[in-house]
């Protein structure tokens, strides 16, 4: 569009290749990958600006002399032997060498963790005291190193990695702030970022925290990236969202990643139908993508597209059958076919690929429900939460399972995190509602419904709980008041029992009342409902048609 | 040497009336060439000793002994070359040999030196009997200073200790005629000094603990060079700190003659770590700069133990380790070794050394405390008590394998047999201030607060700066409510904590209780800025502490942030009684408090969502197909929205676990829990106690 626009493409390529050689020399593969994908979605270069050479990684006299071990190190910790790899780089000193040498004794303490737990659902304390401890200690190396020598990336994120592992999210985020500052390529340490936010609230000051800052980092592109994964994730959407994502979208053409955004979004918007469109596009482009599979498979599933969703399931199993994500599409399928302990065990084995998991657990937990163990349920949505607190449905699901257990203290708080989360769900404020109803906070229930109300469109089931609950708290005017605006909307949803009730309520009441017209026009026109209502409206109209006819 | 005839032989050692005594002047270290380049007798080579250079014989005096050697000019007499020909097999172990020259040499000149020598053969074969009815056998070698010590080491090791005593005398029988220090001319242990430290040994068998401390006191004034009560001195702690730090300067090093400074050194960094710090270090820093005894093991071994009174266990292990490499047999080494790695969950090296030890030490105390040890960390309490109790049998004054055994009962909450075994531990190592901890903490696990304050206050005295003392004063005084006090306590401890430069398992729970303090004392900001210090810092994370932070939220009304970490708390350990009790009343005040979350938390994320709204609001009129949508989302309803509540199993018993128990008075309710989340927290702190004395008994 604009003159210098080639310019600044041109700048992003040669910083995002030299990003690309920095992320994978410290092995952070994911980053580097994004990295990559990122480089090949920048539009084709032109031919004469095509002669870009990757720049050497500059060494200074500390690397240089750890060069050798570091490699040595390097090719160890590509043949998965961490261990080994920690102990050669030993007296490094280098920043990227303790960096390396941190990182693999990290990944080896969670390998351990991992195979000592056997699988996803039990965790001995032995072993994850063991492993806090072990934690703690990286954390102590790579601090003290950070104080005594000059600021390295690499050790801030991986600070920012075990803060956010023990849920000290205050302290991650400044040191994967303090990480992205010095070096913004690195996706992996924005990931962290998002996920140690844990409110709506947070992101937002974070984000107008960081933009007041004026530092470098608010205006460098991964920023935007940064500010438009927070907002779909947060379920937001808005103008200045889709702006910043098609801007980066012209800027990156054919970035998967930004696809996958613009899936994500549609898909929280319950916009199926475009979502869908989206993602079959991205299989277009990319064919044995497996990333973000499985919430499209959610999305088939709910769909309802069974003979999609079973061709996805060959298809993915066809690519890697050991992809955390192929086993969530098998097992929504099998759970589309009511086979619901089979789609335990696939969730089961993807939560043992990757115990981070973080739609498994839910869905586990929903699988749970429907075979009717609660306690199972509660235990999986529990391990969801605690992997990722920003799962509604997780809080919702824990909800309904202490629903069932009638212990509707936990249920409420558990409601009220859910609502927190998605304030703009009206099923949310209906599950609070009803909850404070069963535990005679009558106030508080009508409360909650009318904020149900007001997020959308009256619903006839919400306006007859909301005339009921009135009706208990003995104030006649509201219960009319709703009762009417229930039986209203029999022109927008059509007869249906609630309807129904309210209806033969409001002739009641005007029977009552002595307006023996209105109740007949209301009462004889009753036909859907159970025998007995029907015999009373019948009723009622006789009587009012009694009593018209007297006077 | 003309002084030699004049001083009484109590100022001489046992040098002086070796054979070899005057043919030692330059050249006595150097092992002489094999064949001889210069020969002194008929046969060459063959009657040479292969220690001691005969060459040099450079005898010019007579000693008052009267082993005649004559001057390398003249020819040895016969009884002269048994004699040698006797110390030759001895110093070869050949005992035989030696025994049966011996024999014969004193049945020559029934000298007794003679005696004493061959006595030194039986007692090396382990004769002792022998030995000692050989020394006892005439007056006239009860006589001999020499062969008196002999004849009382005989009766020591064979553990008849009245007799020893009888032997040597209740107290230094030579204090009296001199007041002046007598040098000691050959460079040997002086008698006297080595008597003395054999009454030590009596008294210390005897359990007369102040007058073998004396002894050894003693021992050490009379002659520096007498290491080895020194090390019983040191190593069975039977002076406080500040005692062995006055005490080492009044000593008289010119006996170390050239060595006095580096003897003094040597000595300065075997004392108690807890003072004087800044001393040690430079002690330490000369003999590595000047002596160059940087890698030497006792030098290693006091850095070692330095390490260890600071709590850095992964530094002492490295360096214990270092030791070992050089030396896979250190004995000194290994209890410090072993606490560090019962406290650092090694317990594959403790297997591997235990199993090391039993190999090629069945008979060694050490061994078995090795085993003992092993067994505590795989928490095998019975195992280890048995394993603890044979250390003990093998040597009756091994306190740290008392403390070990006294550590098993403890871990058991058998109170009171813990509390005999560390009384006698406590006898054994009167100048630590660790059994005195260990008995205070043993009686506040028992609610005697006022025993335990006195047995605390015992331990204070002699020891002030240890922070896990400090603590449990500050818990004693938490819980006779005196909270200023405490919180002092609790200060000090973190400030010497902090001195100490660990960030172990005794921080922590420092700053936990110092949280406690302040939550009783209604301070709940400074209280939870402790609590997060220690979540921040901990390793694990304490249930305790959670459960104390849902309170302090509790109280302030955040019940959300509440139920959120009594929920932690219960998800570490389930069936924690106090914080279900506060997860309940959390869950209350929350049902209470729903106005607020609604009225607030609605509006406010209204607010933030408000362009997403507008937005959603906008786009549904503009494609206007609601009904659509609709569907859609009953359609999700289906599987993420199972309609559970409509399928309510009607249980209503269930009501009965959310109804507040009784309405009784809040105050009451709450010191209830207060109470009994303090006693678990003091438990904690005493089981961390536990773990880092069981190093340090080791």
């Amino acid at each position: 569009m604009s003159s210098e626009k080639p310019d600044q493409v041109e700048t992003l390529r040669r910083d995002l290749l030299k990003a690309c050689n920095t992320l994978s020399n410290v092995n952070l593969f994911q980053a580097a990958k994004w990295c990559a994908e990122a480089l090949n979605g920048l539009p084709e270069p032109k031919p004469e600006t095509a002669d870009l050479q990757p720049e050497m990684l500059i060494l200074d006299e500390d690397a240089l002399l750890d060069q050798n071990k570091y490699l040595l190190a390097k090719a160890y910790f590509n043949c998965k032997e961490f261990d080994r790899a920690a102990h050669i780089l030993k007296n490094c000193k280098t920043g990227d060498a303790l960096f390396l040498r941190l990182y693999s004794i990290l990944i080896s303490v969670d390998k351990r963790a991992t195979e000592e737990t056997d699988g996803s659902i039990n965790i001995g304390s032995d072993v994850v005291d063991d492993m806090n401890n072990r934690l703690s200690k990286i954390i102590q190396e790579s601090e003290n190193y950070l104080t005594k020598s000059k600021p390295n990336s690499f050790l801030y994120y991986l600070n920012g990695v075990i803060y956010n592992k023990k849920k000290k999210y205050a302290l991650a985020q400044s040191n994967l702030y303090n990480s992205l500052k010095l070096f913004p390529y690195n996706w992996s340490a924005w990931q962290e970022l998002i996920s140690s936010l844990i409110t709506f609230e947070e992101a937002i000051n974070f984000i107008t925290k960081v933009k007041a800052a004026k530092s470098s980092l608010s205006s460098s592109i991964m920023f935007q990236f940064f500010e438009v994964v927070v907002l779909q994730e947060f379920y937001q959407q808005s103008s200045s969202l889709f702006d910043s994502l098609n801007h980066l979208i012209t800027i990156f053409p054919s970035f998967t990643f930004l696809k996958v955004q613009q899936f994500l979004i549609s898909y929280h918007s319950l916009d199926y139908f475009q979502a869908e469109s989206t993602f079959d596009q991205i299989l277009v482009d990319d064919p044995l993508r497996l990333d973000d599979l499985d919430t499209y498979s959610n999305m088939l599933y709910v769909m309802e597209k069974r003979s999609k969703l079973s061709f996805l399931a060959q298809f993915a199993s066809m690519i890697d059958k050991f992809r955390p994500e192929t086993c969530c599409i098998i097992a929504n399928y099998h759970s589309m076919r009511s086979e619901h302990e089979k789609a335990i065990m696939y969730y089961k084995r993807a939560l043992t690929l990757n115990k981070n998991c973080l739609s498994a657990w839910t869905l586990m937990g929903h699988e749970f429900v429907e075979l009717k163990n609660s306690h199972a349920a509660i235990e999986s949505y529990r391990r969801a939460v605690d992997t990722n607190p920003k799962d509604f449905r997780a809080w919702y699901g824990l909800g309904q399972a202490y629903e069932v257990l009638d212990m509707h203290l936990y249920a409420l708080y558990y409601y009220q995190r859910a609502t927190n989360l998605q304030p703009l769900d009206k099923r949310m404020w209906q599950a609070l509602g009803n909850c404070y109803e069963k535990i005679d906070k009558l106030e508080e229930a009508v409360k909650s419904f009318e904020k149900a109300l007001t997020i959308n469109s009256a619903e006839p089931h919400i306006c007859y709980r909301l005339a009921l609950i009135s009706e208990k708290l003995g104030d006649v005017k509201e219960t009319y008041k709703y009762m009417k605006l229930c039986f209203e909307q029999e022109l927008d949803w059509g007869v249906n029992d609630e309807t129904s009730k309210a209806r033969l309520w409001l002739a009641r009441n005007s029977l009552e009342s002595r307006r023996f017209e209105e109740a007949y026009e209301l009462a004889k026109d009753l036909s859907h409902s159970n025998a007995h209502d029907i015999e009373e409206a019948r009723s009622i109209a006789r009587e009012a048609r009694n009593r018209m006819s007297k006077n | 040497m003309v002084q030699n005839q004049k001083t009484p032989s109590q100022h001489n050692s046992t040098l002086f009336i070796s054979p070899m005594i005057n043919s030692r002047r330059q050249n006595l270290f150097v092992t002489p060439p094999n064949p001889a380049a210069q020969t002194l007798f008929d046969s060459p080579g063959s009657n040479r000793s292969s220690f001691f250079n005969l060459e040099r014989g450079n005898v010019n005096d007579d000693t008052t002994s009267n082993s005649n050697i004559p001057p390398a000019a003249e020819p040895l007499t016969p009884a002269e070359k048994l004699r040698l020909w006797r110390h030759d097999a001895l110093m070869q172990h050949q005992y035989k040999t030696a025994e049966f020259i011996g024999d014969k040499v004193l049945a020559l000149t029934d000298d007794p030196n003679d005696a004493f020598w061959l006595a030194q053969v039986y007692f090396n074969s382990g004769n002792y009997l022998r030995a000692k009815s050989l020394l006892t056998s005439k007056p006239e070698f009860e006589k001999s200073v020499s062969c008196r010590y002999l004849a009382a080491y005989c009766l020591i090791k064979l553990e008849l200790w009245d007799e020893a005593l009888d032997l040597v005398g209740e107290s230094n029988p030579f204090r009296k005629d001199d007041k002046y220090q007598v040098r000691s001319t050959d460079g040997g242990i002086k008698l006297e000094a080595s008597i003395c430290y054999l009454r030590g040994l009596i008294y210390a068998n005897q359990n007369n603990f102040e007058k073998a401390k004396e002894s050894y006191k003693e021992a050490i004034l009379v002659d520096v060079k007498c290491y080895e009560a020194f090390t019983e001195l040191i190593s069975n702690n039977l002076m406080t700190p500040r005692e062995e730090w006055d005490f080492i300067t009044t000593l008289n090093y010119r006996d170390a003659d050239d060595n006095d400074e580096l003897i003094k050194l040597l000595y300065t960094s075997r004392l108690s770590k807890y003072l004087n710090v800044s001393k040690l270090y430079e002690a330490e820093h000369i003999l590595t700069e000047e002596y160059d005894l940087g890698d030497n093991c006792d030098i290693l071994l006091s850095k070692a133990d330095y390490l260890y009174v600071q709590c850095n266990f992964d530094e002492c292990l490295s360096i214990c380790e270092q030791i070992l490499r050089k030396d896979q047999y250190n004995f000194d080494i290994i209890p410090n070794y072993l606490s560090c790695l019962h406290e650092l969950g090694g317990k594959n090296k403790l297997f591997l050394k235990a199993h090391q030890l039993a190999e090629n030490h069945p008979t060694n105390p050490m061994t078995w405390l090795a085993i003992g040890t092993y067994y505590l960390s795989i928490s095998k309490i019975a195992e280890a008590r048995k394993f603890f109790s044979k250390a003990t049998l093998l040597n009756p004054n091994f306190g740290q394998a008392w403390i070990g055994f006294a550590h098993t009962f403890a871990a058991e909450g058998e109170h009171e047999q813990a509390i005999s075994a560390y009384a006698f531990a406590a006898r054994l190592f009167p100048g630590t201030h660790l059994p005195n901890l260990f008995l205070g903490m043993q009686h506040l696990q028992m609610n005697n607060l006022n025993l335990s304050e006195e047995y605390l206050a015992a331990s204070y005295q002699i020891c002030n700066s240890d922070p896990l003392l400090l603590n449990e004063l500050g818990v004693i005084n938490f819980h006779k409510n005196n909270f200023a006090k405490a919180e002092m306590f609790f200060q000090e401890a973190l400030g010497a904590a902090k001195y100490l430069n660990s960030d172990s398992k005794t921080w922590i729970s420092i700053h936990a209780n110092l949280g406690h303090v302040y939550r009783r004392g209604n301070q709940p900001n400074k209280a939870l800025q402790c609590f997060n210090q220690v979540l921040k810092i901990s390793n694990k994370n304490d249930s305790n502490i959670l459960a104390a932070i849902g309170l302090i939220n509790l109280k302030l009304g955040n019940y959300f942030k509440a139920i959120d970490v009594l929920h932690d708390a219960l998800a570490i350990s389930p069936s924690d009684p106090v914080a279900s009790d506060l997860l309940r009343r959390a869950l209350e005040s929350n049902k209470n408090n729903g106005n607020s979350f609604i009225r607030s938390n609605g509006e406010k994320l209204l607010e933030l969502n408000l362009p997403t709204l507008q937005y959603r609001q906008k786009q549904s009129r503009k494609d206007g197909s609601l009904q659509g949508q609709q569907t859609v989302v009953s359609a999700q309803n289906s599987k993420f929205m199972t309609p559970l509540t409509n399928k309510t199993r009607i249980l209503r018993k269930g009501s009965g676990v959310l109804q507040p128990i009784e309405k009784d008075t809040d105050d009451t309710h709450e010191a209830f829990y207060i109470a009994h989340e303090l006693k678990k927290g003091n438990e904690s702190s005493d089981e961390d106690d536990e773990a880092i004395m069981d190093i340090e008994s080791d």
